[in-house]
Formats: structure tokens, sequence, C-alpha cells
């Protein structure tokens, strides 16, 4: 076995010595520093078909049908059989817990409808969009950013940061305003946005952490379609489209998310799970990221508000 | 030479490089322990089996450009000589290989009497294959000297695991179970 004889020559090689170490010429060790298929990679939902070959089990209402007629399997269909066509019943009192924030007067009488309309009519849409250039704050932001800053800003409220659950389940509740919307960030215009999607596409490629591990090294094929013990990866195509999402009553340990995984949580509990120094929500990288996330589910309809696991065991019975 | 840019981690390797040959000292095992240095710090907080504790994941390569830890060099590859005997405790390193907050090896690889992943290949037969005890070491301790590209952790050379886990869990791949 090939392997093998590597394995035995190497023994003799590094004989003198219990470690050596070597760094490779700065090129091609460069290009071990990223997983590899970043240049395959396109701003858009079907770039899907360069990498795992499911996509067409999954574009549409019909072809996800039919998949699940043949009997295909959750992960042969990225998850979209109850992503997209089931929508969550734990998730509505989320919801209405959003509502209220939303329209709940400060002191002086004002809320985020006093701008956006009751219940956030205006709001209609706007989440498909995200995140996009804010030219007051001169940066790319997330949703619980421009929540963030709303509310400190325009209602005096300071205690929504990204990490809270007003936030979160305002965060849900203003993404649930696009539910079916088409996700449509565009990184193809030079400026801010595709600037960030390019640092966010290297950071997603990029190794890091004890395990030296990229997001990618999960969520591309062949470890997509595989298992990690008991777990399967999806590919980073279209999930961005369901986010945030319901969880079940668990989160990070000490955090407090009302059973809301937003999109910068998600990736929070990733880089835990891969034991990655853990981001902070709204930093330039984690915004980076989540630009790369978002713009690989353009032309994907949103759908909000679904959940984490699949709570129908139909497929058992196939 | 300013402070400045010494205090840089790329700059640091490179001062560390060529004082290393001006002194003579560039040969095999001058970055030895690197790995192993950072393990000390983390076993004197963390046990294994319990979650890692979030401060010492600063110590590697990190998503937060504007952070240190963003700015770290990756890991340089660690080339190693497995010196025998094979004398691992099979029963611990059972237990490494299948603890989620070990070595997890059964998330990716189904193991010699038990169930696994199915990223890595399956290592139930490894009693009746016998690879080569180097071949395993290297593996384990860095796989990146067969495949740069490699998906599996790189146990030594990050210091996830000690010297001695790696061994046991050897012993356990050899052995198998009864
Ligand atoms: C060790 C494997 C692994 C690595 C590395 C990894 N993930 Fe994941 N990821 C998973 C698994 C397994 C899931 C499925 C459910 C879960 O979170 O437990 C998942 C789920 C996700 C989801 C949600 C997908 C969906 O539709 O629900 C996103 C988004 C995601 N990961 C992004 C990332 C990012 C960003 C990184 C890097 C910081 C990353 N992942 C690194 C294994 C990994
Ligand atoms: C994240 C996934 C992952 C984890 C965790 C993992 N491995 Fe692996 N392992 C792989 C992959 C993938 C390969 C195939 C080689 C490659 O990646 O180039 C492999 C290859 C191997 C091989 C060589 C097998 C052969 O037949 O040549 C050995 C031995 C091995 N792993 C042992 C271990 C041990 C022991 C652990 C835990 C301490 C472990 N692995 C943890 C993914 C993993």
């Amino acid at each position: 076995m090939n392997k093998s004889k590597a394995g035995l020559a190497l023994g003799a090689v590094a004989a003198v010595g219990a470690i050596a170490s070597w760094q490779a010429p700065a090129g091609e060790a460069a290009k071990h520093d990223y997983w590899p298929g970043r240049e395959k990679v396109i701003p858009h939902v079907s770039g899907d078909r360069r990498f795992s070959g499911t996509y067409d089990n999954w574009k549409d209402e019909a072809s996800i049908r039919a998949a699940k007629a043949k009997g295909l399997m959750s992960h042969e269909m990225n998850f979209k059989d109850f992503r997209w066509l089931e929508k969550s019943f734990d998730a509505w009192p989320v919801l209405e817990e959003g509502k209220e924030y939303f329209n709940q007067p400060n002191a002086a009488g004002k809320s985020c409808a006093s701008c956006h309309g009751p219940d956030g009519e205006k709001l209609k849409g706007v989440y498909a969009n995200l995140p996009r250039f804010n030219a007051r704050l001169g940066k790319v932001v997330v949703g619980p950013t421009q929540i963030r800053a709303c509310a400190k800003d325009y209602l005096g409220i300071d205690g929504w940061k990204e990490n809270t659950r007003p936030n979160s389940v305002l965060d849900m509740y203003v993404a649930h305003l696009s539910d079916g919307r088409k996700v449509d960030v565009d990184v193809i215009s030079p400026g801010p946005l595709k600037e960030a999607y390019e640092r966010g596409k290297n950071l997603y490629f990029k190794r890091t952490g004890q395990f030296h591990f990229a997001c990618a090294s999960c969520h591309t094929p062949p470890t997509v379609g595989n298992y990690l013990r008991g777990q399967r990866p999806s590919t980073f195509f279209g999930d961005a489209a369901h986010y945030p999402i319901y969880h079940f009553p668990y989160t990070l340990p000490g955090d407090d998310l009302a059973h809301v995984f937003t999109l910068q949580h998600q990736i929070r509990s990733c880089q835990m799970l891969s034991r990655m120094s853990q981001g902070t929500e709204g930093s330039r990288s984690m915004v980076d990221i989540e630009v790369f996330l978002k713009a690989s589910a353009n032309g994907y309809p949103m759908s909000i508000p679904t959940q984490e696991y699949n709570m129908s065991t139909d497929y058992l019975k196939r | 030479m300013n402070l400045t840019a010494l205090r840089q981690p790329g700059a640091r390797c490179l001062a560390a490089l060529v004082a290393a040959s001006v002194l003579g000292l560039f040969s095999p095992g001058v970055f030895a322990g690197s790995g192993q240095e950072k393990l000390q710090k983390i076993r004197a907080k963390w046990k294994p089996g319990e979650a890692m504790v979030p401060e010492f994941l600063t110590l590697y390569p990190c998503h937060e450009e504007d952070q240190p830890c963003g700015k770290l060099p990756p890991p340089a590859v660690e080339k190693v000589a497995f010196k025998g005997p094979l004398a691992g405790d099979a029963a611990r390193g059972e237990k490494i290989a299948l603890d989620v907050r070990w070595g997890n090896c059964a998330a990716c690889h189904a193991l010699p009497g038990a169930p696994g992943g199915s990223v890595g290949p399956s290592l139930a037969d490894y009693p009746q294959r016998r690879p080569p005890v180097q071949y395993t070491y290297q593996r384990i301790w860095d796989g990146r000297v067969f495949n740069p590209d490699a998906h599996m952790p790189i146990y030594g050379t990050q210091g996830v695991l000690t010297e001695e886990e790696i061994r046991d869990v050897m012993a356990f791949l050899y052995q198998g179970k009864k």
C-alpha cells in the first residue's frame, strides 16, 4: 500500500529527532491554509451544482416534492424538505413576542412602528436584502446590528444588543416579514458589500482553531453527505434563507436567545463546536461571514419561521 | 529591527528563524513542542471531558481579523518519529477516541467495536489491517504530511492530545475490542 510505504520512509527521514517541522514555500503553504474550492464559489444558490450536486432536488417546490416522492432523504434535499415546505408551529409564539417588542412604545410613546408602520408594514421584503451597507453607520450591517442601532439611536433603548433576547426575537419577526421573498444581496457591484463578500468567502474557507478546520471543511462534500457522528452538515448554499431559525429550548451556555438562532448565533455555535475562538456578534469578520452565507442563498426564497430539526418521522416508514 | 515589527506574529517567527540559524540551532526539533506547550497551558485549567475553556482558543488562528488570533499564521507541518514499543493504555485510548470532548475520533470514523461517523475511512478493521505504527502515529500527529488538505484535526501539532494520549489511542486501534 502506497500510504504505508510513505509512512515507513518517513520514519527513516525523521529518525534524527522526535519532531521536525517546516514551513512550506510561501505560495505553496498559502494554498493549503484554505480548504479547497474557493475558486468555484458563485454568489447564487445554484452554485451548489459545483459542490454537492443535489441542487436539482431542491431548487424549487416541484423538485422537492418529486425528490420526496422518490424517497430521497433530507440531506439529499439539503434539508429543504422541512425547511421550506413546512413552517415551524412552535415558533409562532416567538413571532408574537417579536411583534410585541416591535409595537411597544418607549417613555416618549415611540416604537419601531413609529417609523416602520404598524406591525412593520414598511419592512416587508427588507430582510431578503440584508446584510447591506448602512451609510449612516458607515459599514455593512446584519439584521441584529440594525435593530440594536435603531433601538439605541431612535428609541433610546440601550439594552437590545445583538446577543439579547429582545434583539433575537425582533430579528426573527422582521425576517418573517420577508417570508417568500427571494434573497438578493448584491455582491457583484463594486463596493463595501462586494468587499465584505470576498473577505467572508476567504474566512469561510480559512483553516482556524484547535482542530485546524475551515467552515468549508464540514459544509462541502465529501463531508456533506456523510455522517459526523449522528449529524449531517448541509452545503452553505441556500441555508441562510431560513435564518433566524427556531431552535429547540437549548442555547449556548450563558446566552438567553429565546430559542431563536440568528445567523450570527449559528456561526458562533459552529465555531464552538469546531474549537475555534468565537467571534463577537456584529463584528466586521462575523458580518463578512454572514454576507458570504446570505449571498450564497441569492435567488432562493426566504422561509421563516422554520425549525432546526425535522419533527416529522415519516421518512422512517419508507 | 524595531519592536513593533517584532510584535507581529509573522515577524516573530522570522526573527526566531534568523536567531536559530545564526546560533546554528536550525535542526529538526527547533519548533518542537509549540503545540505541546499550548497544551500544557490548556491542561492546567481544562480537564478532558469538559467543555473547552474559550480563552485557550485564542492561542490558535481565528476568524476575527482585527484580533491578534486573526493574524496568527497557520501551524507549520510537523513530522514525527514513533519511538516504540507500542505500549499505551488501550482502555484509556478507547475512552479518548469516543469522548466528544477529548479525541472524538468517532465523530468521523467507525472504530474497532464502536460505530462512528463516515467522514473518514472506517478504522473498524484496524487490528486486522495493522498498518505500520509509524504511519499511524504521523497520521494522528499531523496528517498533512500525507495530504496537505487532510480534513482530520492535527492532534499532535496543535496540542489537542498529549503524546501519551496518542499512544493510548494507538494501543486501542491495534488491539481492537475483544
Ligand atoms: C466539525 C464540523 C463543522 C464545522 C467545522 C462547521 N460546521 Fe456548521 N454545521 C455543522 C453541523 C453538524 C451542522 C448541523 C446542525 C448543528 O448546528 O448542530 C451545522 C450547521 C451550520 C449552519 C446551519 C445550516 C442550516 O441550514 O441549519 C450554518 C449556517 C453553519 N453551520 C455555518 C458554519 C460556519 C460559518 C462555520 C465556520 C465558523 C461552520 N459552520 C463550521 C458542522 C460544522
Ligand atoms: C474531522 C474528521 C476526523 C476526525 C475527528 C478524525 N479523523 Fe482520522 N481521518 C479523517 C479523514 C478524512 C481521513 C482520510 C485521510 C485524509 O484526510 O487525507 C482520516 C484518516 C485516518 C487514519 C488513516 C486511516 C487509513 O486507513 O489509512 C487514521 C489511523 C486515523 N484517521 C485515526 C484517527 C484517530 C485516532 C482520530 C482521533 C484521535 C481521528 N482519526 C479523528 C477524518 C477524521
